[in-house]
């Protein structure tokens, strides 16, 4: 029988031992990336809300991810540089990628190696969870800041799976700040432990009961509703009306993932692994929808006769290039930023040789 | 690494427990050999084909050794031993060096090393040394395949020897609670070990010793050359420690005594203290199989130190078929050879150095030269040695230091805490008890901490040092 006193004493240490944990976690986040060690720090400290909803701080830095003086990711702007923005969410913005291997900052360098000098800068205009309304909303501030002249629209259907998610969140004036929870920073260390040991089959079974659970909050659809595609398709046209009315020379970009052209479901986890994310929708619905939606997007191009680079088309699928569903991984980055290099210098050359504006 | 962590996690726990309620020691020896096995596989097939080939030719042959104990029957296995060895070790760097010129030559230059050969290649050789002198050691067939394949041993050793491993595996089950509370003691500093070795290596923020050798190496000052040997040579200690403490710490949780691999080496005052304390199980091995038969065929002394030098350059090509680890043996041969020649010279004219300063400078000349050792045992080529040879004998190397302030830190601030913490436990002649002697409350915390780091600074896929040998 254990007494009471060595009962509490235990209890006692094995709290030290979660806190320390705790402790120890963010002493690591302070001594690798310069974390404070108290308060929150996930990536939403990368962010701060606006009128026109969520734009990034200045010199704000999370882990690998780090934004320069205008709050964008990618080194310092450069004045006398020709500057191309690059609109998109988590895809463009660089989620698997090393520091400096995301599309745009390769995009940057393919085009300045075949101009032959440092002529433009290709900012990084997306963050994770932006949509084509969202950077619709954005972009006049953005470009009048920034004087940009070119734009590449890489907007990610998967945000109009579910239309609510789609209003912005600008800041209330004069709206009390809520007080954060306390965050246990060794909690999701933990949970992406886990993730890394697990066999693959039994994270699919974990995610798949996750959806299920979340389901019942919604109505499943097996297919995108025409609805969504053309609210995805006017926002769409919208933003390069938006872009073009200020002098910039939009390009529209398909949109690619691990599934390849022909949107095959060869590898079910990771259809699961996105499903997770929008349990609204089942699995079989989402090639049929980056299909339809990637048909808009060529279908928006024709309309306002800008250019279109179809990398769905073009660029090959598999894990080589796909971290996961939609998200690159340094080899796919350099392909992706290879391909938009290729279609974009017509359009910057022509751009350069234009009036200045 | 996910199987080893799933191992741990999971088949460990449920292991331990039907080890525990276990009562026939043949059902648990077949439990042990079937888990053993289960683990080995998962490093392929083709390995522990070349395993289980191996423990039945040593078993067979062994019983013929007992009952026709001749130096031919013993001849026979030593050789089919080392052929075996030398097929997956040595072979592959020889036929490299052809591997253009042939197809055959190609094939065998890939061929990959099965995990632990080394190791358990010993264990059957020390099998059929002692069955030729006559122990008496009687295994059943279960018995000898998992004295050969043991989890805990099979893929880093510690080399066992079947006379010490033998009676535990027939004795009644041990696995008892108070054995887990030791062996999770065990397993938790060699797991803070494994972590600072891994800390060494990476760095802080990737620029650690991997990073000084792989890019710095050439030209360095006299002080940056010391701090890289230094710091490489706690890495290798504390990584191979760290891992045999795991190991011994997991065999503890089960009732089974696993020998001891290394005892505070760097705290020795003389070369032959030293490898009396670093790698014991190899270096015994050689000791009682190697260098007392052979140097006792002859009474000769040059004869005695030809073989103790001999012994040692065999030490250097157990680890690699390589010209440096021949050159780190023989440099290692002549250390105790120029150690055992000062110590009769001493002796002939009533020379000693005793009391503090005696020690201090005994021990600094020692660990200098076993720190200058480390050159041949890490560097990639003869080139890189040659540079840090120069380097590290050339107290006048001017230049600005190029190691990182991070680097310079994390070395000194190991090596320190190292000698403060191992010179106490060494005075005091305790064994790893200073967690242990600590509040509860600040023992989780410290337990915290190593299991932090462990899991989320050495989750890596690094491989161990040793499994390369």
């Amino acid at each position: 029988m254990i007494s009471p006193l060595r009962a509490a004493r235990g209890g006692v240490a094995l709290a030290v031992f979660v806190l320390a944990l705790e402790g120890w976690a963010r002493l690591d986040d302070h001594l690798t990336y310069g974390a404070p060690l108290t308060g929150p720090y996930n990536a939403e400290i990368l962010y701060t809300r606006d009128t026109l909803g969520r734009v990034g701080k200045p010199h704000a830095r999370y882990r690998k991810w780090g934004l320069n003086e205008a709050g964008f990711r990618g080194p310092e702007l450069e004045p006398d540089r020709l500057t191309i923005l690059a609109f998109g969410a988590s895809e463009t913005f660089g989620l698997y990628e090393d520091e400096g291997q995301e599309y745009p900052r390769q995009l940057e360098h393919f085009l300045n190696a075949r101009i032959g000098r440092d002529a433009v800068q290709v900012v990084n205009a997306a963050y994770p969870g932006e949509s084509a309304y969202t950077a619709d909303v954005r972009a006049p501030e953005i470009v009048d800041r920034l004087h940009a002249r070119v734009a590449i629209v890489y907007p990610t259907p998967a945000d109009y799976i579910w239309l609510p998610f789609l209003k912005p969140k600008p800041a209330r004036e004069g709206a009390a700040k809520v007080a954060e929870p306390f965050e246990w920073r060794i909690a999701d260390r933990l949970r992406t432990f886990l993730k890394g040991i697990l066999p693959q089959r039994v994270q699919t079974r974990l995610r798949a009961r996750e959806t299920r659970i979340a389901e019942s909050g919604f109505t499943v659809m097996d297919r995108l509703p025409e609805e969504n595609v053309r609210r995805f398709r006017d926002d769409v046209a919208h933003l390069v009306q938006t872009l073009k009315a200020r002098g910039v020379a939009p390009v529209i970009v398909t949109h690619a993932n691990l599934f390849g052209n022909g949107g095959q479901e060869r590898d079910r986890a990771q259809l699961v692994a996105w499903r997770k994310f929008y349990p609204m929708l089942r699995e079989e619905g989402f090639a049929d929808m980056e299909r339809r939606m990637n048909d808009a997007l060529r279908a928006v191009a024709a309309e306002e006769r800008v250019p279109l680079i179809d990398v769905a088309a073009s660029m090959p699928g598999g894990h080589q290039n796909f971290a996961d569903f939609v998200h690159f991984t340094n080899r796919g980055a350099t392909l992706m930023a290879q391909q938009l290099a290729n279609g974009l210098y017509p359009v910057v050359e022509n751009v350069m040789r234009g009036p200045r504006q | 690494m996910t199987s080893l962590y799933l191992w741990f996690l999971f088949g460990l726990p449920a292991l331990w427990l039907l080890a525990r309620t276990m009562r026939p020691v043949r059902g648990r020896q077949l439990l042990f050999l079937a888990a053993s096995y289960a683990f080995y596989l998962t490093f392929g097939w083709r390995f522990f084909v070349i395993l289980i080939a191996s423990s039945l030719f040593n078993f067979v042959w062994g019983g013929v050794i007992r009952r026709t104990p001749t130096a031919r029957m013993l001849w026979i296995g030593i050789v089919a031993n080392v052929a075996l060895l030398s097929v997956f070790k040595y072979l592959p760097s020889l036929a490299s060096v052809f591997a253009d010129s042939t197809g055959l030559a190609a094939r065998v230059a890939h061929l990959a090393l099965p995990i632990g050969i080394s190791f358990w290649t010993f264990q059957g050789l020390s099998y059929l040394f002692d069955q030729y002198r006559g122990e008496q050691l009687d295994p059943s067939l279960t018995e000898f395949l998992l004295y050969m394949g043991f989890a805990p041993t099979v893929l880093s050793g510690p080399i066992c020897r079947l006379p010490e491993l033998l009676p535990q595996l027939r004795h009644e089950s041990r696995a008892t609670w108070e054995n887990v509370v030791a062996g999770a003691r065990s397993v938790w500093v060699g797991v803070l070990l494994i972590t600072l070795g891994r800390l060494l290596g990476g760095g802080w923020n990737g620029q650690g010793v991997n990073w000084g050798f792989d890019h710095v190496s050439s030209h360095l000052p006299f002080g940056d050359t010391w701090l890289l040997l230094i710091g490489y040579g706690f890495q290798l200690l504390f990584d191979f420690a760290g891992y045999t403490r795991v190991v011994i710490g997991i065999a503890q949780a089960f009732g089974i005594l696993l020998p001891e691999n290394f005892r505070r080496p760097y705290l020795s005052t003389t070369p032959s203290v030293f490898w009396t304390r670093w790698h014991m199980t190899l270096s015994f091995w050689i000791r009682d199989y190697l260098f007392i038969p052979l140097a006792t065929v002859r009474r000769e002394v040059w004869w005695r130190n030809l073989m103790l030098v001999m012994s040692m350059v065999v030490f250097g090509l157990w680890h690699k078929a390589s010209l440096l680890f021949i050159v780190w043996g023989t440099y290692q041969g002549l250390l105790l050879l120029a150690h055992r020649l000062t110590q009769q010279w001493q002796r002939r004219n009533g020379v000693q150095f005793s009391g503090v300063m005696g020690s201090v400078s005994s021990w600094a000349i020692t660990f200098v030269a076993i720190n200058l050792g480390w050159i041949l045992f890490r560097a990639r080529d003869w080139s890189q040695a040659g540079d840090l040879f120069r380097s590290a004998v050339n107290p006048f190397a001017s230049g600005a230091s190029v190691l990182p302030v991070s680097f310079v830190v994390l070395v000194v601030g190991i090596v320190v805490a190292y000698f403060l913490i191992e010179g106490w436990a060494e005075r005091k002649g305790e064994s790893h008890s200073l967690l242990a002697r600590l509040p509860i409350e600040l023992r989780f915390a410290c337990y915290a901490g190593i299991f932090y780091f462990a899991l989320f600074h050495t989750a890596e896929p690094q491989s161990f040092i040793y499994f390369q040998f």
